[in-house]
């Protein structure tokens, strides 16, 4: 039996031993760096291919004309939306007015009934047909 | 290898630079991939796409601590799903070659052989192994490199120092390390 085999610690130094880190190749930091640069290549000509489209004259003043009729059909449409809530505003404004002079008149009207009902209290007897007496 | 901050006046990690952490942890990438796989040319291949993976994702991570931490993980991960994408040939462990004529302990020939009978473990037990005495993390930061429960981390280890204990006794008898 050895050391090792008999006793933890020995082993556990010699797989440290073993297991310790090692260089990596030569110039290896050096080819990563070179990919990352080709990687950051690529990105960049992906990114500048779909804008490049914006390079060329026409699509340019189409990309520009299609942003102002956007603007301005969006603002067409923002008024008509504010003109219609105005409109709606003052209707109710209206109505609410209509109702309260409509509220005045029945006010005077169910005034004036009761002033006559109260000035000929008397004479209302008489009146009555036999019919509804019996 | 100590960590150390990257830049006092800047905490992003994304503004350190790229290089000086390649420099700083290629020896860590590197030498956890060949010990797995016991292959220069495919650990060198493996570490570079993980730090080309470092460089994508650079800006999400927070610290130097992190970008260890992740390394760490990312190169456990890409180890294991190298080796069962090429199908590596996984010495078994008693077919792991002995050794011709005991030898002393201070012949790389020892140090040889217990990377032979260690890249004949499991992969998961392979694993926590090289993460205990490669880079001396304690089982619990083991466990959430691996992301497996700490126990599991402490099973791997018992059994596999059993294994090796057992593989180191029947074929370098004599040894004395």
């Amino acid at each position: 039996m050895t050391e090792m085999n008999k006793n933890p610690k020995p082993l556990e130094e010699a797989l440290r031993n073993a297991l310790r880190r090692e260089d990596a190749p030569e110039g290896f930091a050096l080819k990563v760096l070179a990919h990352a640069q080709q990687q950051n290549a690529a990105q960049e000509a992906r990114r500048t291919s779909w804008l490049s489209i914006f390079s060329q004259p026409p699509l340019r003043w189409a990309a520009v004309a299609a942003v102002t009729i956007c603007l301005v059909v969006g603002s067409i449409y923002y008024r008509n939306i504010q003109r219609q809530r105005a409109e709606g505003e003052a209707a109710k404004q209206q109505l609410m007015l209509a109702l309260r002079i409509a509220g005045t008149k029945l006010q005077l009207a169910k005034e004036k009934v009761n002033e006559i009902n109260t000035s000929r209290p008397e004479s209302q007897p008489q009146n009555r047909s036999p019919r509804s007496r019996s | 290898m100590p960590a150390r901050p990257i830049a006092d006046s800047a905490p992003d990690i994304a503004s350190a630079d790229f290089t000086d952490l390649v420099r700083r942890y290629q020896s860590m990438v590197f030498s956890i991939a060949h010990h797995f796989l016991t292959d220069v040319p495919a650990a060198e291949e493996l570490a570079q796409d993980v730090f080309l993976q470092l460089h994508a994702t650079l800006s999400t991570l927070k610290s130097e601590e992190h970008v260890k931490f992740w390394l760490r993980k990312v190169t456990a991960h890409r180890c294991i799903d190298y080796q069962r994408r090429r199908k590596l040939p996984q010495v078994s462990f008693d077919e792991a070659p002995e050794p011709m004529s005991p030898s002393q302990s201070s012949d790389p020939l020892v140090a040889r052989r217990l990377q032979q009978f260690v890249a004949s473990l499991p992969e998961k037990p392979r694993l926590v192994v090289i993460l205990r005495y490669q880079e001396d993390m304690m089982p619990e930061d083991i466990a959430a490199v691996l992301a497996m429960p700490v126990a599991t981390v402490k099973s791997h280890l018992q059994r596999s120092l059993a294994l090796l204990r057992d593989k180191v006794t029947r074929t370098m008898g004599e040894v004395t390390i």
